[in-house]
């Protein structure tokens, strides 16, 4: 128990597992639905996702603000790859590879120019989101049936019984990410880095490398999602992805992440997208005010992050 | 009312005698016009803008046209691009007002300062007297395209070609719009009337957080059985939902009924298959074309129309979309059609 409440998620844990049990009481019906479960899911893959990029680059005391346009570029990308008859398969090595640039050409600007990740990612942001509008001329054309119903599409956006498939891959990408980071010599020194990056490389850990892959870890993770979102619903816009930033690290510091680096779990990244999620669905579905609810989706996010800091500290002084 | 019918129709006149005085006038004069929009290139809209006033230049050689856009409604972007535009001393700015208080003093200095100023697209919703002294207002009425849209629906209902509505939720994607706000009144007040009550929903520009926002609403409000999606691109994405919720939004004489706005390929093509019911036309082109001859008959002349031109609402529907298809695909192409048709 003691180690429990000494996590850095602790707060998320707590407030996902108060979320389920006061939804489950509250309204079960609505809870439970199908549709509901759907919804949640569907889009705590694609949120969850784009958050565990994230999460690898804070965890170097860096940020990704290019990700809501990398998402869009690369799931563009995919889609207009789409229509031009190329297979799945492909169109999707030839877009996630695309994000891989994308995530090596920020890491080199920040790493071997020494500026600010933030001022980077948003020179990234707007570059991309403007690519796109260049690129499409405000018209871009949704994935083709046939190539919705090809077996590689269905496994990134079709259902196995009563789950989505996207939500199952984020699970067993979460677990995955989860074992490189505090099983593998790489998670060691990505915390390194991010703890103290002139101790990190005294020690001989190469603090460019390691940083550098957290870029592309993050552009490749928000490729994934776009193309995970767009196998499972079609139609697009050059909208795609817009603001998805904010919410990937809306998500990754109520699951805990420190942003100053050194200090997170992947799965309270995971229970972050999902909280942030449900609380959104379920704030419409218990008929808050349609128009109200995004100021409430923010009152419950900063009371999650106030919680959690205060039983950080509390915790600490046991 | 019995006063404005008469001035209105003076305007239209004056709007379409412009054209056949143009060619008169078109000699060498000198202007520069901008126009500062929040319709970029992420909107399929800019096309026909673009084109107009490319067809405005070819008929007065002199006269040099700029189009400067942001690729949303963000009114601080738009505020500093606007900005940037008055820097260089145009002859003149068509604008939109998309926020009056926020535009007021940018513009009211511009036009102090000798550049005159016609809006368009989105006009300044406050009472005569109180709006910003620009010369004319060119462009669709926000408000009727809402009320219209919502007449109409009514009637096709009445006539047993759609639902009745019960009730509507208006899909909105952008809370800072103000013409956006313009279009759900006008919708709120035509189903007023027949005592059907609608829902604003902000659902985000973002497709996946849209349909996200729009199944939870749907799946909690299940006496919803209309949903008008105030921009065209939306309306994909609405079906879509409905249609996997298992609302049967294909039209019928039961279960979801799709109205969105526009004549994008997206609303066109969404009627044409029985996905939508109605859309509408605002008269793009015009509201490219005519603020450009105002201004330019401003300079020249003095003169310009005494009330506002008004370009739209047309509603478009199963009866006329194939008139509508075969208009948009002579502007935007037949490869453009199709590669603006998301559905």
């Amino acid at each position: 128990m003691r180690k429990l409440l000494k996590r850095p998620d602790v707060g998320v844990i707590f407030g996902c597992i108060f979320l389920f049990a006061l939804f489950s009481i509250w309204n079960p019906r609505q809870w439970f639905d199908p549709s509901t479960i759907s919804n949640i899911s569907q889009y705590t893959a694609i949120l969850g996702l784009l958050a565990i990029g994230q999460t690898f680059v804070i965890l170097v005391r860096e940020i990704d603000l290019s990700v809501g346009s990398v998402y869009g570029m690369v799931g563009i990308t995919f889609a207009g790859l789409e229509n031009s008859n190329v297979s799945v398969v492909v169109s999707f090595i030839v877009a996630m590879l695309f994000a891989v640039v994308i995530g090596l050409v920020n890491a080199i600007v920040v790493v071997r120019g020494k500026l600010s990740s933030m001022i980077v990612t948003l020179g990234g942001l707007f570059f991309y989101r403007g690519l796109i509008y260049v690129t499409t001329h405000g018209g871009v054309t949704g994935v083709p049936e046939a190539a919705r119903s090809d077996w590689f599409a269905q496994l990134l956006g079709g259902h196995f019984l009563w789950a989505e498939n996207g939500f199952l891959l984020l699970l067993l990408l979460g677990f995955i990410c989860a074992l490189l980071l505090y099983e593998m010599r790489f998670g060691n020194h990505l915390l390194s880095v991010g703890g103290d990056p002139d101790s990190a490389a005294s020690q001989g850990i190469p603090v460019d490398r390691i940083k550098t892959i957290a870029f592309c870890l993050s552009s490749c993770f928000a490729g994934l999602s776009a193309i995970v979102t767009l196998a499972n619903q079609p139609e697009t816009s050059v909208s795609l992805g817009t603001g998805m930033e904010l919410e990937s690290i809306a998500a990754v510091v109520v699951g805990g992440t420190l942003l100053t680096g050194g200090k997170g779990t992947i799965l309270g990244t995971i229970l972050g997208a999902f909280f942030f999620t449900a609380v959104r669905a379920q704030m419409i579905a218990l008929g808050a005010p349609p128009s109200w609810y995004v100021s409430f989706v923010g009152i419950a996010l900063l009371v999650v992050v106030t919680i959690n800091t205060i039983l950080s500290k509390r915790l600490r002084s046991i | 009312m019995i006063k404005q019918v008469p001035l209105r129709l003076l305007a239209g006149i004056f709007a379409l005698c412009f054209p056949l005085v143009g060619a008169v006038f078109a000699q060498s004069d000198h202007y520069r016009f901008v126009m500062v929009s929040h319709i970029g290139s992420s909107d399929a809209n800019m096309n026909w803008l673009t084109s107009s006033m490319k067809t405005f230049e070819e008929k007065y050689p002199g006269v040099k046209t700029e189009y400067l856009s942001t690729n949303d409604s963000n009114l601080q972007s738009f505020i500093a691009i606007l900005n940037q535009a008055i820097a260089t001393h145009p002859d003149g700015i068509a604008v939109p007002i998309l926020n009056s208080q926020a535009l007021e003093p940018i513009l009211s200095r511009a036009i102090s300062s000798g550049i005159p100023v016609v809006a368009f697209n989105i006009p300044d919703s406050r009472p005569e007297g109180e709006r910003i002294p620009y010369l004319t207002y060119v462009g669709g009425d926000e408000y009727l395209t809402g009320l219209k849209l919502g007449e109409h629906a009514i009637e096709l209902a009445n006539a047993g070609k759609a639902p009745k509505p019960v009730k509507v939720v208006c899909a909105n994607h952008d809370a800072t719009h103000q013409g956006l706000k313009a279009r759900v009144r006008g919708m709120t007040e035509a189903m007023k009337k027949i005592g059907v009550s609608t829902d604003e929903l902000i659902i985000g520009a973002d497709p996946a957080k849209a349909r996200s926002v729009l199944q939870s609403y749907l799946s909690s409000h299940k006496d919803v059985n209309y949903i008008f999606c105030v921009a065209s691109w939306t309306a994909p994405w609405a079906y879509n939902v409905a249609d996997q919720m298992g609302l049967k939004p294909k039209l019928a004489d039961k279960g979801m009924t799709i109205m969105t706005v526009d004549d994008s390929p997206d609303a066109l093509q969404g009627i044409k298959d029985g996905k939508v019911l109605e859309c509408n036309s605002q008269g793009f082109w015009l509201q490219g074309y005519l603020p450009m001859e105002v201004l330019y008959f401003y300079k020249k002349m003095g003169m310009y129309p005494l009330k506002d031109v008004i370009t739209g609402p047309v509603v478009i529907d199963e009866s006329n979309v194939d008139n509508w298809i075969k208009f948009v695909k002579n502007i935007v192409g037949e490869e453009g059609y199709k590669k603006q048709n998301t559905w």
